[in-house]
């Protein structure tokens, strides 16, 4: 494979890591947040700025960052969690936006809107983006067929009828939040060692909305969906990268493309392009167990 | 110097009192927050200054910013039209219009983005009279003119939601827009109204921001997040409390940037919004802090 490929790999299991992420927050537990790319810039900055001033290994500075993170979420989740949901879509906002201004006022360590460049090169990080992908895959995917999975969907429906049958709304959300932001930091820390280099601007509000608009076009209840529609149109782009319109590269119109597909999704299919649906292997065992029905009822018609 | 740099405070707080009353109107009627807000705002900065440029000699101001907050009311009525109508119909859960207003929000500034790029375009002068002199101090006569238009605009909102009949209707649907349908109030008409009213805010702020800040895609929403905060600060949904946050946020920002820097101003900011939400969440006027039964 050529590095291209490679690099478009390790981007689409970053892409969706996020996005799975995102599912176990808005897709579960029905909370919209705008501010999962400024998890993944904390991931990012804080491992290899810390690791770069204080001259330590980036796997110890990068389970700081995670660790960071989570604090951060949880720090943020345990005021606005408690009121309606329009303070936390505020409060993400506002925080990613904090985080931007963090990121230039460290000017001095992070080199501000230049970008940070000294990341080392890692070998292996396509099986290392791989394999956590698939981990973190699995691990969501438990996680909505376990006892907390169908608690969060309860809470998503009716947030007071899932409380009034001893559902403990609060603390569940706290902990989906704190864990959706882990994900998106390890993301971010992924991400930045692929580009090598990391500005402010590749974390802002825009990314956010791209991974929720990845996981509305899928469909919230379906990981399945918003797997394949994240893979999917983060790849498709990259076709037509090399067709100009209007002196402009097309990529440059992905994010419109985006919002005109997205437009169409919500107001004439809102439950997504895969609805319900998921990828699972009964259907193998429903078409045997047909077969077998079948050879038996046309043996008893023929008698 | 107080006094100048109050006076600046206000002007700006004015801009964000625009676009804090326009978030609580549509936040009363619908119940979610519009993104797609800010990026209205920077698509009416864009209008009013080729309008301004395209004629020569230029158009006086006024007519300017008339044909700007026209232009807002179309975009934000096609926004609505295109957009948030379906979901209404569908009757699909609130999520779906914050990611809708997003989306448009993203849309508009892409395009513009791809158009004229990320430059700053900066309005010609105005006025032949740039300030004024009282005593020691330079009031710009801008500021002066912002400060005008808003109290006028805040003003006459006001007194249309409180004296008038639509008034009522608004406010009976901001109640409860089940029962106000049952009573014979056309809801969707009042929601048409909103969205001209939020339409023509954020076409007047567009113009203010481009005046004050130049023209590019992201002035409407780094300017959002001001109004996020006027109107939490404010008490979601109230709009004198919105009005009265959005010129304290304005005078308290100019205070913290001329002695402190502009990007510690943001953090302290978010600083003060989240100790909000700890100590007060129901902000200065405010009530519909928990989701309702």
């Amino acid at each position: 494979m050529s590095v291209y490929q490679v690099g478009l790999i390790i981007q689409v299991c970053i892409t969706v890591m996020t996005v799975v992420a995102i599912f176990a927050m808005t897709g579960l537990a029905g909370m919209f947040s705008m501010g999962q790319a400024a998890y993944m810039a904390i991931g990012a900055y804080v491992t290899f700025v810390l690791s770069k001033t204080l001259q330590i290994p980036f796997y110890l500075t990068g389970i700081f960052a995670i660790l960071l993170s989570i604090f951060l979420a949880w720090l943020i989740a345990v005021p606005t969690l408690k009121l309606r949901r329009d303070y936390f879509a505020f409060i993400t906002v506002g925080f990613s936006r904090m985080v931007g201004a963090l990121i230039l006022y460290f000017e001095d360590y992070t080199r501000g809107a230049i970008g940070f460049t000294k990341i080392p090169r890692v070998d292996g990080l396509l099986w290392l983006s791989l394999g956590s992908l698939v981990l973190f895959i699995f691990w969501i995917r438990n996680l909505k067929y376990s006892r907390f999975g169908r608690m969060a969907i309860a809470l998503k429906n009716d947030e007071i009828a899932a409380r009034s049958f001893g559902i403990d709304v609060y603390h569940l959300k706290i902990k989906i939040y704190v864990l959706a932001s882990a994900i998106a930091s390890f993301a971010g820390i992924l991400m930045a060692m692929r580009n090598r280099v990391i500005t402010p601007d590749s974390f802002s509000w825009k990314m956010s909305t791209e991974m929720q608009i990845f996981l509305f076009f899928g469909g919230t209840n379906s990981l399945t969906g918003a797997i394949l529609s994240a893979a999917g149109l983060r790849m498709i782009p990259e076709f037509v990268r090399n067709v100009n319109l209007f002196g402009v590269s097309m990529q440059e119109y992905r994010m419109i493309a985006y919002a005109l597909l997205i437009t169409l999704v919500l107001s004439f299919r809102p439950q997504g392009l895969l609805g319900e649906k998921e990828l699972n292997f009964r259907w193998v065992g429903k078409l045997l167990e047909r077969i077998k029905n079948n050879t038996v009822t046309g043996k008893e018609s023929n008698d | 110097m107080v006094f100048q740099l109050t006076i600046n405070g206000i002007s700006n707080g004015a801009i964000y009192a625009l676009v804090a009353v326009g978030f609580a109107l549509v936040f009363n009627i619908l119940r979610f927050s519009n993104f797609a807000y800010g990026s209205m705002s920077s698509a009416c900065a864009f209008i009013g200054f080729f309008f301004q440029r395209a004629f020569d000699p230029p158009p006086p101001f006024i007519v300017t910013l008339l044909f700007a907050s026209f232009s807002g009311m179309v975009i934000a009525l096609l926004i609505d039209f295109l957009g948030y109508r379906r979901i209404r119909i569908n009757n699909s859960p609130k999520i779906y219009y914050f990611l809708m207003s997003l989306n448009f929000s993203i849309f508009i500034e892409q395009i513009l983005t791809i158009f004229y790029g990320t430059n700053i375009y900066s309005y010609p002068s105005i006025f032949k009279i740039q300030s004024l002199q009282v005593g020691s101090l330079y009031i710009k006569t801008m500021n002066l003119l912002i400060l005008g238009v808003s109290v006028l605009l805040l003003v006459a909102l006001i007194l249309l939601i409180n004296k008038t009949k639509i008034g009522l209707a608004i406010r009976a649907v901001a109640i409860d827009a089940e029962t106000s349908r049952l009573m014979g109030i056309n809801s969707n008409m009042i929601i048409i109204t909103i969205f001209t009213i939020a339409g023509i805010l954020s076409g007047v702020a567009g113009v203010f921001l481009g005046v004050q800040y130049g023209v590019y895609p992201g002035v409407g929403p780094s300017v959002m997040l001001k109004g996020f905060l006027a109107s939490i600060i404010g008490g979601l949904g109230s709009l004198r409390g919105a009005i009265f946050a959005a010129l304290a946020l304005g005078i308290f920002e100019i205070f913290l940037t001329f002695f402190i820097g502009a990007t510690e101003t943001t953090v302290v900011l978010f600083g003060i919004m989240l100790a909000f939400l700890f100590i007060r969440p129901q902000g200065i006027a405010g009530k519909l802090v928990e989701n309702k039964v």
